[in-house]
């Protein structure tokens, strides 16, 4: 058992590093509401931006484009440049956050021949750079704090790789916020768009709740002016989608990486306390044990002499006899 | 006067909702109005300022960055990454920004870092010029 001195020390250690555990879970909290308002913020014009897209390409299904995933070069060529933007967190201390988006981008790196990865986020591009996948060390960016400006720096740098046809197909990973206690890591086709799978959307869409009106679909077919030519509107919709999807996708991972280390610091500070309650009645009962040492040792010692003393007086009284 | 329900969406906002008489944005080759009825549709928007009327005769005036714009069926819905009003936008952000754009013009640059740059080139200009046409400050 250990002694009091110990126990002491340790539960010093553990009431400090409690300190740090609760301050980071105020600071993470604070961070949750701002981006959880970030993100409520940017939605209207992250769907209304989907949507858009979605009712041009349900217009013009026939349209090839750069863009698109029906494009010639696609049928002609084997082997795919596939590029990976993985969004982790720029520290750890989140629970699990951090590990469910690199697994996730493990698992799909796995069968890709030609791949290239871009990691935003400290903790990812450690892991990507020690375990030896070929990550752009030039890709610069941090999770925290995502901005606007950001998303657009992001999205130029890989639709200008795309176009340089570097890479074909552009790959994200990255956690969604579902509510406050669930969190989920999403693989999504960026780049080129899925013309089909927008198309199937919309169906779904329309034929639901009631987002477009009834009959939609056979309006599909109405012409309608795209001024001043499809490709140029395509060409500015496709920056704009990808830079409000990639900002979204910032946020929303951010928001993630929060509520997660939220939840881990107040586990954690949770333990804490527990193991402080253990160790404090523990000290208590080896500070009573020695206590009561001390005093079985005291009235010992004294009735040990005492019986001395008795002795003592015995012997001069037999010999004075 | 016809009205048409108008909606400026910015990604931070929305910026406006509701019934609007003619709406003016910058296009690619100069301005665009839309009223009330217009035909279907879809386009681009320049970096610049948009103007329009409320039925209560009321002029607004947005300077906003590049987007897009959707009218259909008497709705039109205007997409852009930042809508800002004349009295918002910070003066000296602006500024700075303006220089910053312009030094890293000055420096040799790859085509991509060209473009980000002359892309922030123009929103600082559009601001600026939002602010000395309004004269705000």
């Amino acid at each position: 058992m250990a002694n009091a001195r110990e126990i002491q020390n340790r539960i010093k250690s553990i009431k400090d590093t409690m300190k740090i555990t609760k301050a980071m879970y105020m600071m993470s909290s604070m961070k949750l509401r701002k981006a959880r308002q970030k993100r409520e913020d940017t939605a209207p014009f992250f769907y209304g931006l989907q949507e858009q897209i979605t009712s041009i390409l349900c217009h013009f299904p026939d349209m090839q484009h750069l863009y698109f995933d029906n494009r010639e070069k696609d049928k002609r060529e084997k082997i795919k440049k596939k590029g990976y933007i993985v969004v982790t967190g720029d520290k750890g201390m989140a629970g699990a956050y951090n590990h469910n988006v690199i697994k996730e981008a493990v698992k799909q790196v796995e069968n890709a021949d030609d791949l290239h990865m871009y990691v935003v986020g400290e903790v990812g591009r450690h892991y990507f750079r020690s375990q030896g996948y070929p990550l752009d060390e030039s890709f610069l960016f941090s999770a925290n704090n995502p901005s606007i400006h950001r998303a657009r720096v992001i999205t130029e740098r890989i639709v200008d790789l795309y176009k340089r046809e570097e890479l074909d197909e552009v790959y994200i990973v990255y956690t969604r916020m579902i509510n406050s206690m669930r969190e989920e890591v999403t693989f999504e086709q960026l780049l080129p768009l899925k013309t089909h799978e927008f198309i199937k959307q919309e169906m779904i869409k329309s034929a639901g709740v009631g987002m477009y009106a009834d009959g939609e679909l056979e309006h599909a077919d109405d012409w309608f002016l795209i001024y001043p030519s499809p490709k140029r509107v395509l060409e500015r919709i496709v920056y704009n989608y990808i830079t409000g999807y990639m900002y979204g996708a910032l946020v929303e991972s951010s928001a993630s990486e929060e509520n997660c280390r939220m939840i881990a610091m107040q586990a954690a500070t949770n333990n804490a306390e527990s193991m402080l309650r253990e160790l404090s009645i523990q000290y208590n009962r080896i500070r009573q044990a020695a206590i009561t040492q001390e005093i079985t040792e005291v009235i010992g010692g004294a009735k040990a002499l005492r019986k001395k003393k008795k002795k003592k007086a015995m012997a001069l009284s037999a010999m004075q006899k | 006067m016809n009205t048409f329900t108008l909606k400026v969406i910015a990604c931070n906002r929305v910026f406006y909702e509701g019934p609007c008489e003619i709406l003016i944005y910058p296009a690619f080759d100069g301005q665009m109005a839309i009223m009330a009825n217009h035909e279907s549709i879809t386009s681009c928007i320049d970096v610049g300022e948009i103007h329009f009327r409320t039925p209560d005769g009321v002029n607004h005036v947005a300077i906003v960055s590049d987007g897009l714009i959707k009218v259909d069926n008497n709705k039109a819905d205007v997409f852009v990454y930042s809508a800002e009003k004349p009295e918002e936008i910070d003066k000296f952000r602006a500024e700075a920004a303006l220089e910053r754009a312009k030094d890293q013009l000055r420096q040799k640059q790859s085509i991509m870092e060209y473009n980000v740059s002359s892309a922030s080139l123009a929103r600082a200009m559009a601001r600026l010029r939002g602010i000395e046409k309004f004269d705000i400050h």
